[in-house]
């Protein structure tokens, strides 16, 4: 199986705080892969890392087979983002962030791909609503939809269930199991563990920037173990290192 | 409450401060006390040219100028703090989470303005006139009552905007009608009295006539005023679920000969549907420069012929350059993050949108040559005013890229900025003054603005946009 994500020896500081400490890893082409980790353990530098968003204080990372740092804006052409915490521009309706985000992305036919997606996440009543005024939950749905619009062949997702209702964190989980079927890959942060537990075929844990683990979650299954126990212990013993 | 005025205070300091450290931000003020004490020993050369009277009066118009500004920005500005800092970040939003009042809230970020930009930019002006005073020859007393009157005439500015914009947010026809009331009221007065209205500007009475009953109607008008913007103070509404017909694609597509439409189409919608468009040109635009130009028109006599168009045509430009906050004030780069779109991208685009609403300054400085009756001299003016201004936005692009009414606060980009735009303004002023056709000359600083844009994109795209 290739690899579509190659980190190697990455870090990145912040002055004189170290978000991400010499992290390896590789994620492999179909993979449903969970980055898991405690609040301000790394995990979102790492996306922003990946997708040239921020430069490496050391180290480096290919992203289907891109220079991550060199070539930030091929890399984020080819791969679908949702960040954390960003909202769609205030003053667009959602219709037209989709339209925005076709234009910049020279889809031609944006308008029938975006009513698919009204339709798959049920807010059609809300296409024509300004995102200022959209509930946290539409937000996100909406920055859903323009990860995906252009159906890349990997997504980079940060906490994509956030404000979601349970019903449609299960269209969305349903979503991501037939995306990687059709041999796309998923590289997912969470910390919901359930959720990663439920939809990943592969995990990697980060602590303080550092990486504690990182392999299929079959080999934890195999072992009898389960992913939140085996998740805190090994948060803990990072804690007390 | 007073806790709640001191972490508004806290609170605007750290949004300062955070952006390029404690001891940067500290200097601005410093920074701002050794330029006006340094400049306070030219004082008596330059009185030799210009009569002190009218030295003053610049100096007041100046602060009413930083009063229309620093209202325009807390008021209007809600938005684009939305944008930059997230809604649930501010503590003017407190009251959504907190037992108090929308109104409550409001006057005490009118109050906390006042107070932060009174030490930022004020007290440390006023302050450095007074240190001069004993090398300068100038009495304490009057540098003490310049203080005073330069408080005054910001706060009145402060007022003004505060008043207009809480009346802006109830009625927008009601708030123009004010507006322009005022400025027909203040040109029939001139032209029946043969006075300039500037010169019943209080603050400015005041320093040239001191009495405490002036200064008591003075601070109770400002008083007045505030009271009355707190009382016309409207809450912002939430959640409205109002809808808009798609105009996105269509606007891109009108703009397509343009590079970039739907980034410009988008800032153009952005500036439309926020109300921020209107409400910048009004209150950061249009009013500031009707009240400049009644200041600049009494220095008529210390100016060369035709020199007053070609001074107020520079000052127009350095105020027109401000668009490029306007059209930057929405947007962090972080909605851009998840899309292919480059820092550099993002800045060209904002400066075609920002070179897009030159038409606002074109047709107003070629109206004020019109009515002024001197249609002949629209040309160079025109010419002076948008080359100035292009220039000095693409001189803050490269110094503060996609945030400049943050980053000016840095003392260095702030002392850099004046240096390259005070030489231009000098050696246009000069050229004009001589000659008011070599206005046209300043179309060479097209070039310096040129390389100046294109050195801005690869300066910010080598910078990480974001922190954590």
């Amino acid at each position: 199986m290739a690899s579509v994500i190659e980190a190697r020896e990455l870090s990145k500081s912040f002055g004189e705080v170290t978000a991400l400490d010499r992290v390896s890893l590789s994620v492999g082409e179909g993979a449903l892969f969970g980055l898991l980790g405690p609040n301000g353990s790394g995990k979102t530098t790492m996306i922003k890392v990946l997708t040239g968003q921020i430069r490496p204080t050391s180290g480096s990372a290919t992203v289907l087979g891109i220079d991550a740092e060199k070539e930030g804006i091929k890399v984020r052409e080819r791969v679908g983002i949702i960040p954390e915490q960003e909202s769609p521009p205030s003053f667009l309706t959602a219709m037209e962030y989709l339209e925005f985000v076709g234009a910049v992305r020279k889809i031609p036919d944006i308008g029938e791909r975006a009513e698919k997606w009204f339709d798959l996440l049920e807010f059609r009543d809300k296409k024509d609503v300004l995102c200022k005024d959209l509930s946290r939950g539409t937000r996100q749905k909406l920055m859903f939809a323009q990860a995906f619009i252009h159906e890349p062949v990997l997504a980079l997702i940060d906490e994509p269930l956030i404000n979601l209702d349970p019903i449609m964190q299960d269209v969305v989980k349903e979503f991501l199991a037939g995306y990687v079927r059709k041999g796309n890959t998923v590289f997912l942060s969470t910390h919901i563990l359930e959720v990663a537990e439920d939809i990943c075929s592969g995990i990697a844990i980060l602590h303080k920037g550092k990486l504690l683990h990182s392999g299929p979650l079959a080999d934890l299954t195999a072992r009898g173990e389960h992913l939140p126990e085996f998740f805190l212990s090994l948060v803990r013993k990072g804690r007390h290192a | 409450m007073p806790d709640l005025f001191i972490n508004l205070v806290k609170e605007e300091w750290r949004t300062h401060s955070t952006m390029f450290g404690s001891i940067s931000f500290a200097l601005f003020p410093v920074m701002i006390f050794g330029i006006v004490f340094m400049g306070s020993f030219l004082v008596p050369f330059l009185s030799a040219t210009i009569p002190a009277g009218d030295l003053a009066l610049l100096a007041h118009a100046m602060f009413l100028l930083l009063g229309f500004m620093v209202g325009g920005f807390g008021l209007l500005g809600n938005e684009m703090m939305n944008r930059r800092f997230g809604q649930a970040s501010l503590l003017v939003y407190s009251a959504r989470s907190l037992p108090l009042s929308e109104r409550f809230i409001f006057a005490n970020f009118v109050l906390k303005d006042i107070v932060y930009y009174f030490f930022l930019w004020v007290f440390p002006f006023g302050a450095g006139y007074i240190a001069a005073s004993p090398f300068s020859g100038v009495p304490l007393s009057r540098g003490l009552l310049l203080l005073l009157t330069l408080s005054l005439a910001f706060l009145l500015g402060l007022c003004v905007v505060f008043i207009l914009s809480s009346l802006y947010v109830r009625s927008r026809a009601a708030c123009l009608l004010v507006v322009v009331c005022s400025a027909v009221a203040a040109t029939v007065f001139a032209a029946w009295s043969g006075t300039n209205p500037a010169l019943l500007f209080p603050p400015y009475l005041l320093y040239t006539a001191f009495s405490w009953v002036a200064l008591l109607g003075t601070v109770i008008a400002i008083a007045a005023m505030f009271a009355v913007s707190v009382l016309l103070f409207t809450p912002e509404s939430q959640g409205s679920t109002k809808t808009y017909r798609n105009v996105l694609g269509r606007l891109a597509r009108s703009l397509s000969f343009l590079p970039r439409s739907p980034l410009v189409a988008k800032d153009l919608l952005d500036l439309s549907r926020s109300g921020i468009g209107i409400g910048q040109a009004l209150f950061s635009f249009l009013i500031p420069l009707v009240a400049i130009w009644f200041f600049l028109s009494l220095l008529q006599n210390s100016l060369p012929p035709h020199g007053l168009i070609a001074i107020f045509s520079l000052t127009a430009g350095i105020i027109a350059s401000t668009i490029y906050t306007w059209v930057t004030e929405f947007d962090s780069f972080g909605p851009y993050a998840c899309l292919p779109v480059a820092v550099s991208t993002l800045i060209s685009s904002k400066m075609t949108t920002f070179l897009l609403l030159q038409v606002l300054p074109a047709v107003f400085i070629g109206a004020v040559a019109c009515i002024t009756g001197s249609p002949g001299l629209a040309g160079p003016a025109i010419v002076l005013c948008l080359s100035i201004s292009i220039y000095a936005a693409c001189v803050m692009a490269y110094l503060c890229g996609l945030s400049p009414s943050v980053l000016v606060y840095d003392v260095r980009v702030l002392f850099t900025y004046l240096l390259l735009d005070g030489v231009a303004l000098v050696l246009l002023a000069a050229l004009s003054f001589a000659n008011s056709l070599y206005g046209l000359l300043s179309v060479f600083l097209l070039v310096p603005a040129y390389l100046f844009a294109r050195a801005a994109g690869a300066r910010w795209d080598a910078r990480d946009p974001g922190g954590l």
